[in-house]
């Protein structure tokens, strides 16, 4: 993982979020890494990482095949950030089940919480350690007490399956835990029959970015699958990355939909502006 | 304006695509209106500082690299300003990437006649140098589908341009290589969106290839042409089409006239090229692996419906910055009329062979306007071409190889001199090479040009070391 293995193509600026919004070259991967390459410290170009969402949405189509989500979270540690309030959680008991982590929206949300347990049967829990302050602390670069990540990681190492909403976790989950598999909460629902039949033609089905840019290889095929079967449009660019709604105005220009649909609660906000309903994939 | 003058900024542009030259901006200038290009125009000429313009930073020789003074990212400005569907056109901001126009496009059902195959080209840098698609043998280069153009000039001056407003500008800035003013809009050509359908034929021999090719473009055969090599072994003639009725026209008439075999039969001819000359089997494995790591790219089913590609370009770009892509390129070309291209192919394929093991050859047509002589002059459509010009890029595939610069100098020299012998012209004859452009076009030409280039610039501060 290094900075002066970008070659400067410029492909993670099409992608790129931070620059759709700003055209401003530096707060992207090509502009980090080549100010790094000509000499500029991390020190100097500590205020670019801001603008990173950290959306994954240049890895998968980084022709040197750069872990860049990973370089700007190393960027990140690098500099002084806020403190984050670690929970203090027992050890909760081991779970054989297959184990939903719903992300801070969703688990803010019981009834939606409960209707998407409900989609899942038996078989499938709520995890009593939601790991939303380790996703946070993630996102910040700050470092994570071992103490606090092996209370949380211990009830999960005998689960069946990871079902993670949050993509930055998911993508730490499956370093931690190689040996269980896990799946983002979009990809676990947008199988469900009774979920795919519910979509129609005129529905914008925006795809939460992270997790999908995280296993962008495997799910391009999914989503594709399920663009084909059902007609939705979706959030996809012509090079099939997720643009993140935080781009709504772009995803929606020029599209007459009747719903949008998202994976992640957190995204509806963004399209609020909308006329169209949106509906979280358990609201269907 | 803001001047970014911290050394990330700078560090930024301190090189292009190429890799192998140099230099640092004093300062950086993010382009965002016309009006903020024509202030810093015009300070620059008061001031006589030079002002390098990069669009996506795409060349190869240094163009858009800037050895002082300041540097222009007209990637700034990338907003797509209006569309008209009926009558075909498209007005945007030029330092938008084809690949975000072609984007916008597609929201409306449309898409761009031709651009080059690496989605992050400029359309302001492309129509100041040319921009080749593999159906410009059918639509022409991605400079000839400008309508019109907003120019800032040198002095600072914002101007509309086209064949009938300002004529003389339009002619000098398209295919002008940045000397005549700062494309900052476009007005473009633009179609409806088409999937397309691709066949592969495969030859032994470049001249037959060539001569096919050829055939394919003077019959308008096809919608899309072109031939992709790996060194002189795998050589491959695509074609491809955008409706059922031309496929079905190129299958009744002109397939069977093709001397290219199809995939197992050249899979075949290898087995036995290689069976008889087992000191070769390093090339012949070289070529299965490549074989194995390009196809699936060329196939992925995301892009495909049914057996229709969708979005070729970025099917094409994808491939080209995976398995072209290194973090030094060079890429001499030849660009010829239709009648020495096949000589100047073979003895350019001659020198690759002589310099690096593993190597790719791109071959394209060009077809001309009779009504842009004019913009032609002094670019790379070579001066005695007629009705179609042809463009070779002369690729080494360096991988994690390491070669001095003198050598890659050479090697591009080399493929150069060929141009002086056979009178063709160059797409990248600026930056480094420019000293071929005298050579190659001779003096009374480039007199003239640095006569006009003169008058308009007169403190020659605009991209002033890429041509003259």
């Amino acid at each position: 993982m290094n900075h002066s293995d970008c070659s400067g193509c410029s492909l993670c600026l099409l992608v790129c979020p931070a620059w759709r919004e700003t055209r401003d070259v530096r707060l992207t991967p090509r502009g980090r890494a080549k100010a790094r390459q000509h000499g500029a410290s991390a020190a100097e170009i500590a205020s670019w990482l801001d603008g990173c969402t950290l959306c994954g949405a240049c890895e998968p189509i980084c022709p040197e095949s750069l872990p860049l989500v990973d370089m700007v979270m190393e960027l990140r540690r690098e500099r002084p950030g806020a403190e984050i309030a670690f929970r203090a959680a027992p050890v909760s008991l081991l779970s054989t089940h297959t184990v939903i982590l719903p992300g801070r929206a969703l688990g803010a949300d019981e009834a939606r919480g409960q209707r998407t347990l409900g989609l899942f049967g038996a078989g499938h829990a709520l995890a009593e350690d939601d790991g939303n302050d380790l996703a946070l602390a993630l996102e910040a670069g700050r470092p994570i007490p071992p103490g606090r990540l092996s209370a949380f990681l211990e009830p999960l190492r005998a689960a069946k399956r990871l079902i993670v909403a949050e993509g930055l976790l998911l993508r730490a989950l499956r370093r931690w835990l190689p040996k269980v598999p896990a799946i983002s909460l979009g990809e676990a629902l947008s199988v469900k029959p009774a979920i795919r039949e519910k979509l129609r033609p005129s529905d914008l089905y925006v795809i939460a970015a992270r997790p999908f840019h995280n296993d962008h290889a495997r799910l391009v095929g999914h989503y594709d699958g399920l663009r084909n079967a059902s007609g939705c449009e979706m959030n996809l660019d012509l090079q099939r990355i997720a643009i993140p709604a935080a781009q709504a105005r772009w995803i929606l220009e020029g599209r007459q939909v009747a719903r949008i649909v998202v994976e992640d609660v957190s995204d509806a906000a963004a399209f609020s502006f909308s006329a169209a309903p949106v509906l979280h994939l358990a609201d269907l | 304006m803001e001047v970014l003058e911290d050394t990330g900024a700078r560090g930024i542009f301190a090189t292009d695509a190429g890799g192998t030259a140099y230099g640092m901006p004093h300062g950086v200038v993010i382009a965002r209106t016309a009006v903020q290009i024509a202030h810093l125009l015009q300070a620059a000429q008061a001031h006589g500082v030079p002002v390098t313009v990069r669009g996506g930073g795409l060349t190869t020789e240094g163009e858009s690299v800037a050895y002082g003074g300041v540097l222009l990212d007209m990637t700034g400005m990338s907003r797509v300003l209006a569309l008209d569907k009926d009558a075909l056109w498209v007005r945007t901001e030029a330092g938008i990437f084809w690949a975000h126009l072609a984007e916008a496009l597609r929201r409306h059902g449309m898409d761009y006649l031709s651009a080059p195959l690496n989605l992050t080209s400029s359309v302001g840098g492309t129509l100041g140098v040319g921009g080749i698609d593999v159906n410009s043998a059918r639509l022409g280069c991605s400079a000839d589908q400008a309508l019109a153009l907003q120019v800032v000039t040198p002095t600072g001056e914002i101007v509309e341009c086209s064949d009938s407003e300002n004529a003389e500008l339009f002619q000098r800035v398209i295919l002008g290589y940045g000397q005549f003013g700062v494309i900052t809009e476009a007005t473009l050509r633009i179609r409806p969106y088409t999937p397309l359908r691709m066949h592969y034929f495969y030859y032994s021999s470049l001249r037959v290839a060539i001569e096919d090719l050829q055939r394919l473009d003077a019959s308008d055969a096809s919608d899309y042409s072109g031939i992709l090599t790996i060194m002189d072994k795998a050589i491959n003639l695509l074609v491809a089409f955008d409706s059922d009725e031309r496929e079905a026209q190129f299958d009744a008439r002109y397939r069977a006239t093709l001397r290219g075999s199809g995939e197992a039969a050249f899979a075949l001819r290898m087995a036995l090229h290689y069976a008889l000359r087992p000191w070769r089997w390093g090339e012949a494995l070289y070529l299965w692996r490549r074989k194995r790591q390009l196809f699936p790219e060329f196939r992925r089913k995301e892009f495909f419906r049914g057996d229709r590609m969708h979005d070729r370009s970025v099917v094409f770009s994808r491939a080209v910055w995976r398995f072209w892509g290194s973090r030094q390129m060079v890429i001499p070309d030849l660009a010829t009329a239709a009648a020495k291209f096949a000589d100047a192919v073979e003895r350019g394929n001659a020198v690759c062979r002589k310099y690096f093991p593993r190597y790719t050859l791109y071959c394209v047509g060009i077809k001309l306007r009779e009504d842009h002589r004019a913009h032609y002059e002094m670019s790379c459509i070579p001066p005695d071409a007629t009705i179609r010009a042809y463009g070779c890029e002369f690729e080494p595939l360096i991988g994690e190889a390491v070669y001095s610069r003198d050598r890659l100098q050479s090697f591009k020299n080399e493929i150069y001199d060929i141009g002086v012998e056979i009178g063709a012209s160059y797409y990248r004859f600026g930056g480094m090479m420019k000293g071929y452009i005298r050579r190659v076009f001779g003096d009374a030409l480039v007199e003239r040009h640095l006569a006009m280039k003169r008058a308009a610039d007169p403190a020659m501060i605009l991209n002033r070391d890429v041509i003259f």
